[in-house]
């Protein structure tokens, strides 16, 4: 019983970052239809700039936080400068198939600058252990999944009450008549990257405080965060929160009471019972197009 | 006589001895003055960049050391390298230009990468040109009977679990839960394991984990059910660092320890409490200092730190240790066989060394075992929150 709860925990504490990355896979697709495959980078790169931000310049780490936020959001609209604009053919696939690209590019720059040291935050609240019904729990792990309910629920309001959020939400509706109203795909694009990347962050501050982060991790969290995306619905925020922890959840069961060993095919697992027998996902969020 | 054999054979790579063998002697006193070419490769870009370029820095060290004191036999190293930028391809075809084009005499250096040792070693045995390979894996140089011709200057991981069972079984330990992650470094321990733990009365369980993994609590929450007396991770990734994190916050209190891969202070810096304590197992290196004087690694150590950080104003590690001792056996070798490179004769001369006293170790090379290094060169090392302190005594 114990033991659940303590994979139960584990499960949330990864499943948290899952989510965070199927949100920001989410709203790019909205905004572009197109699948963001250098998202995982992002994490990496906030996850270790926030580390070495942290390290060299002592900075308090709410600030660290803030400032690798906006790094997030920069590196999201640069995807959107190098994978939309220079690439000059907006259709999706092209953007889906430059981001791959980009995450590549991203991944090499981030090993020759950081020499392939590994990064990390402390906790944002120290490294404080809770015992919670006999398990002990990172209370890190408990902030990152506050981070998901803050960006979550910060996303909902956005999209419905502020003006930008509902032309965000108009131009993902019909992007023509978003256009035709004096908001341009391009302004959609750019601005659903920014937020992708903001969101990725965040999900990189997070983990850095969990973990020690390099180069080398931000891929396969990508892909993972990508398969919770599918679970949940492409294009659905509840369902990218729902699948992030679902991934997660099942993740850390799995390696506790089948094999650690293959814990990763898990991910992969549900991607493809999802795309064989539901292929828009448990929150079916968005139309299906035959492509 | 010697030394025109030796040149001839250099100069037609793969040809067989004949063709030297019956130099005339004329062109001997300049022939003598020719170089012996070393060929090299290190992945100084690319994934390993930071073990490539330690490497090459520790050979440079080495080249410059012997041809400071007048050569070998005689004759100067001359360094003919490549990087193959962690790409085995890139290797192979760098390989055949040492080879063919280079005309190198012998190889030290596989790439900075187990696979890419692995692929140059048929490559180089082949051609007839002694390889000293200072990459890890035990297959570079195993079976032996079909790598006679190639060496490696680093530990066999079966060593040091080696000496890490016998450790931690001294401290009265049972039982043990060990971490291996999934790749090759990982699953060759997690193998290698199995074989030693029991010759020190060890009950292995193993949970292994994806080296970019930022949670170990389902590995060790199903570890702990056996109630292991120790924990010990097998990785080269930051997952040595959550390892240590996750034990200690699920109130696991016996020994904690990572192995060679996780020879740099940084790994325990950043687990900050749960870091203190911990162990490692590998070469004496980051604890030479604190070795008693009578300790015969210490002196050879300490001369190599600090002529490396002479040249080069940077701390050396093990990787730069590792091509410098391996240049350094060569170029015995080289002594032995008066500067003759036949690659056969330069592995007797390997196999026939008398003990040499290394960076890593007392390099015993027999024609059984090309790795050379036994459990005395490995030191079991503590962190003690600042830096690595033995932890088993004397260190030997």
């Amino acid at each position: 019983m114990t033991d659940l709860l303590q994979l139960t925990f584990s499960g949330l504490t990864t499943g948290a970052a899952y989510a965070l990355v199927a949100l920001a896979f989410a709203i790019v697709f909205r905004g572009t239809r197109a699948i963001n495959f250098a998202q995982g980078e992002y994490v990496m790169v906030a996850g270790v700039s926030a580390g070495a931000l942290h390290a060299w310049l002592d900075l308090p780490l709410a600030v660290v936080v803030a400032v690798v936020i906006v790094v997030g959001a920069l590196c999201g609209v640069l995807t959107e400068l190098v994978c939309v604009r220079f690439v000059r053919r907006d259709d999706p696939h092209t953007v889906t198939l430059a981001t791959i690209g980009l995450g590549v590019a991203i991944k090499a720059v981030a090993l020759i600058l950081t020499d392939r040291k590994a990064y990390t935050l402390p906790g944002f609240s120290g490294d404080t252990t809770l015992h919670l019904g006999g398990a002990a729990v990172d209370a890190q792990a408990l902030w990152n999944c506050l981070l998901v309910v803050l960006a979550a629920g910060g996303l909902a309001v956005f999209l419905r009450a502020v003006p930008l959020g509902v032309a965000l939400r108009a131009s993902a509706d019909d992007a023509e008549m978003a256009a035709a109203s004096g908001f341009s795909r391009r302004a959609a694009a750019a601005w659903s990257f920014g937020i992708a990347g903001a969101l990725a962050a965040a999900a990189g501050a997070g983990l850095a405080a969990v973990s020690p982060v390099n180069y080398d991790f931000g891929t396969l969290l990508g892909l993972k965060g990508f398969a919770a995306a599918m679970l949940g619905g492409l294009g659905s925020m509840p369902g990218a929160v729902v699948g992030g922890f679902a991934i997660g959840l099942l993740e850390a069961w799995f390696s506790g009471y089948v094999s650690s060993a293959y814990a990763d095919i898990v991910a992969f697992a549900v991607l493809l019972v999802v795309l064989f027998s539901r292929p828009t996902g448990i929150f079916a969020a968005v139309r299906v197009e035959r492509v | 006589m010697l030394l025109v054999a030796a040149l001839a054979l250099g100069a037609c790579g793969s040809d067989d001895e004949g063709s030297g063998g019956s130099g005339s002697g004329s062109s001997g006193e300049s022939a003598s003055k020719e170089p012996i070419k070393v060929g090299s490769l290190f992945s100084v870009t690319g994934p390993p960049a930071v073990v490539g370029e330690k490497m090459r820095k520790g050979l440079e060290l080495a080249i410059d050391e012997i041809n400071a004191e007048g050569g070998v036999a005689g004759r100067k190293l001359e360094l003919v390298f490549y990087d193959p930028a962690a790409d085995t391809n890139k290797a192979i075809d760098q390989t055949r230009r040492l080879i063919s084009r280079d005309k190198v005499d012998v190889v030290v250096g596989g790439g900075s990468q187990s696979g890419i040792a692995l692929a140059m070693q048929p490559l180089l045995a082949r051609a007839g040109i002694l390889f000293m390979a200072t990459e890890g894996a035990r297959e570079i140089v195993q079976p032996v009977e079909e790598r006679k011709t190639t060496f490696k200057a680093t530990f066999n991981d079966t060593v040091v679990l080696q000496r890490m069972a016998e450790y931690l079984s001294e401290q009265g330990v049972k039982s043990l839960g060990f971490l291996p992650d999934t790749s090759g470094f990982g699953e060759s321990a997690k193998a290698e394991l199995e074989k030693v733990a029991p010759e020190a009365g060890l009950k292995v369980s193993t949970q292994s984990f994806d080296p970019t993994a930022t949670d170990l609590t389902p590995q060790l929450t199903k570890l702990r059910r056996g109630k292991p007396g120790a924990y010990v991770a097998w990785t080269t990734t930051p997952a040595g660092t959550t390892f240590l994190k996750n034990a200690r916050r699920l109130g696991i209190d016996g020994p904690l320890g990572l192995g060679i891969g996780s020879a740099d202070p940084a790994f325990y810096e950043q687990a900050g409490a749960a870091g203190k304590g911990a162990l490692l197992a590998a070469g004496k290196l980051p604890v030479y200092d604190l070795l008693p004087d009578d300790d015969p690694a210490k002196e050879v150590i300490t001369k190599f730190v600090e002529a490396y950080q002479d040249k080069y104003g940077e701390p050396a590690n093990i990787f730069a240790s590792q091509a410098y001792d391996g240049m350094k056996l060569v170029a015995k070798a080289l002594e032995a066989t008066g500067g003759d490179t036949d690659a056969e004769k330069l592995a007797e001369a390997l196999e026939s060394l008398d003990t040499y006293r290394g960076v890593n170790g007392e390099f015993n090379y027999t024609a059984e075992d090309h790795s050379g290094l036994g459990t005395s060169d490995v030191a079991i090392a503590a962190w003690d929150g600042k830096r690595f302190v033995p932890a088993d005594g004397a260190g030997e």
